[in-house]
């Protein structure tokens, strides 16, 4: 594990290259060693050795980012707290994580009754990258609260030794990176996809290029893209739904890499996007915050033959050091070909969900795999693999409603509605009704229009206990603060 | 169109979004001045106001649309 050695050398190495470009303003990887010295040596003479999980809250600066750096060099985690959350939320999680010490560069402190540092307000140290001796594998890296169903937040740590065998394994996908690339950092500091945004750039000395939180998101990637000569960037497939109406203005032939996580891909908006980006290769990468950030990987192909399940692009195979299989309901793995809960194993594998055995015990468990006992993670996700060992995404196990008896999935409700109503964006939502029965709601983004067309054609492709009941037009789909559709909201649409 | 006519559209066009009236249409109105104005409805507030003057935006408008005056500058532009 030689993960923070790198990041050190790495920043070494690049001092008169660009490391940040916040606001339109650079800071070189020297100006970063030099915010990282000065935060080091704050936490050195106010933060005990033994208190290792400090939380940070997430500003868009380089102090924000130089703060995680920092936290690693001493062998600590960060939890991020956005100073944006409700205030409730953000107390639980500093109460479960047990921080005491914050890291803010606020100008006046966000929490009170913590230890603050200030970390705008450091007087200026000797550079000091070199990381204490004492950092282990096993030492955790970050946690990160997700929401939980039960409305409490639930933590997954990740150790050192994950987030290294992730980086190991992204290496190895082939994604060339190189201290001349440009790479766009969209994602909120409480996402996960934010922690590859600014380490793969970092470890290869490379630019990043952050999103201000007051600016259009979509936009503002549009403009960074053009403006900079974007040459690498993850992002959320919502964001192309934001922009497909913009298409057509929009040419990058500097995009090298231009990869997509989070959420489902639809291959007939990775091939109108293709086109913007004429020389880019497109990925799309799959995997929860439970598994470290990402951990299967496909690349699209431009000349075609790519697979997809009801217009949904493939998700790929496992990255190196991952173990995926497909189960039934007893854990039993199913056939090639057959429907299942995609389980994950391996390094990038977080130890369990922080504090909350009760979770742990429904979403981990013990199977033998090749004559191994091997510990797997319950994603949710209903998947198929194909003979050639592609993974293919259906739909949310929890999605997977149950209408009348029958199994229904959502994401086959979707894909006919949007192929009869031309290039409209639809969510299908179950919901329970007041007579406590499940029926299947459509909300379509757009004006109202009259929807006996798209329902006669429904029901030339799906049986009927498939048809939408009711339907709702919404001018534009919510997004939740990790820039996905907020399924949660658009269900409150129906009752 | 006068700049005065253009405000009063654009107020039409925030009001049927909001559901209030409670901003000044000065030229230095920004989102953060008015309630419920947030990334969400600032798309649908948007594509109100492309209707209501028959426009359309290019995505390089829509990061310079930061308040009123810029706005009804960019507007005039284009009818």
């Amino acid at each position: 594990m030689n993960l923070i050695s790198n990041i050190q050398k790495s920043i070494e190495d690049n001092y008169d290259h660009n490391a940040f470009c916040i606001r339109n303003k650079y800071y070189s990887y020297k100006d970063f060693a030099q915010v990282v010295s000065n935060i080091r040596q704050a936490i050195q003479t106010s933060v005990e050795k033994t208190e290792v999980i400090i939380g940070l809250v997430t500003n868009d600066d380089i102090e924000t980012y130089a703060s995680i750096i920092t936290l690693w060099m001493e062998g600590k985690a960060y939890v991020p707290l956005n100073p944006e959350f409700p205030v409730n939320r953000n107390h639980t999680v500093i109460k479960q994580a047990g921080i005491k010490t914050i890291l803010d560069s606020s100008t006046d402190k966000i929490f009170n009754n913590y230890n603050t540092i200030l970390t705008k307000k450091l007087p200026a140290s000797e550079i000091n990258l070199c990381p204490v001796d004492h950092i282990s594998e096993e030492d955790l890296a970050y946690i990160f609260f997700t929401s939980g169903t039960t409305g409490t937040p639930k933590g997954v740590p990740i150790t050192f030794n994950s987030l290294s065998g992730f980086t190991e394994a992204f290496w190895k996908l082939g994604y060339e990176l190189t201290n001349a690339d440009r790479c766009l950092q969209m994602f909120e500091l409480t996402f996960d996809l934010s922690v590859f945004s600014y380490l793969a750039p970092i470890l290869k000395g490379a630019c990043i290029y952050t999103i201000p939180k007051d600016e259009i998101k979509y936009s503002y990637i549009f403009e960074l893209m053009e403006d900079y000569k974007l040459t690498f960037a993850l992002m959320v497939p919502s964001i192309l739904h934001y922009l497909r109406p913009y298409f057509d203005e929009i040419d990058c032939p500097d995009m090298k890499y231009s990869l997509f996580c989070g959420e489902a891909l639809p291959l007939d908006v990775t091939e109108e996007w293709s086109k913007c980006l004429p020389n880019a290769t497109i990925a799309n990468v799959y995997g929860p915050t439970e598994c470290t950030i990402f951990c299967t990987d496909y690349t699209y192909k431009r000349k075609g033959g790519n697979k997809s399940h009801n217009g949904v692009l493939t998700i790929g195979k496992d990255m190196f050091d991952t173990t995926t299989i497909i189960v039934d309901d007893d854990n039993n793995e199913v056939k090639t070909g057959e429907k299942g809960e995609l389980c994950l194993s391996g390094v990038q594998l977080t130890s369990g969900y922080w504090k909350n055995e009760e979770k742990n015990k429904e979403a981990f468990f013990f199977k033998d795999y090749k004559g191994k006992e091997t510990r797997f993670y319950r994603t949710g996700d209903l998947c198929t693999v194909d003979e050639e060992g592609d993974i293919l995404y259906l739909g949310r196990v929890d999605f997977q409603a149950k209408i009348q008896g029958f199994r229904v999935e959502l994401s086959e409700i979707e894909f006919h509605s949007k192929a009869s109503l031309d290039k409209m964006n639809v969510v299908a939502i179950a919901f329970d009704n007041a007579m406590n029965t499940t029926e299947i709601g459509l909300v379509i983004e757009s004006q109202k229009f009259e929807t006996d067309q798209l329902l006669e054609e429904l029901k030339t492709k799906l049986p009927h206990y498939m048809i939408p009941t009711q339907i709702r037009f919404v001018d534009n789909f919510p997004l939740n603060t990790n820039g996905k559709t907020d399924r949660k909201k658009l269900k409150e649409l129906f009752s | 169109m006068e700049t005065t006519e253009i405000k009063e559209k654009i107020s039409e066009a925030l009001e049927s979004v909001l559901g209030h009236s409670n901003f000044e249409t000065n030229d230095e109105l920004t989102a953060q001045d008015v309630d419920g104005w947030d990334s969400l409805s600032h798309m649908m507030i948007i594509t109100k106001i492309e209707e209501q003057f028959d426009i359309k935006f290019k995505l390089r408008d829509l990061n310079k649309l930061k308040n009123l005056g810029s706005l009804v500058s960019v507007i005039q532009g284009k009818i």
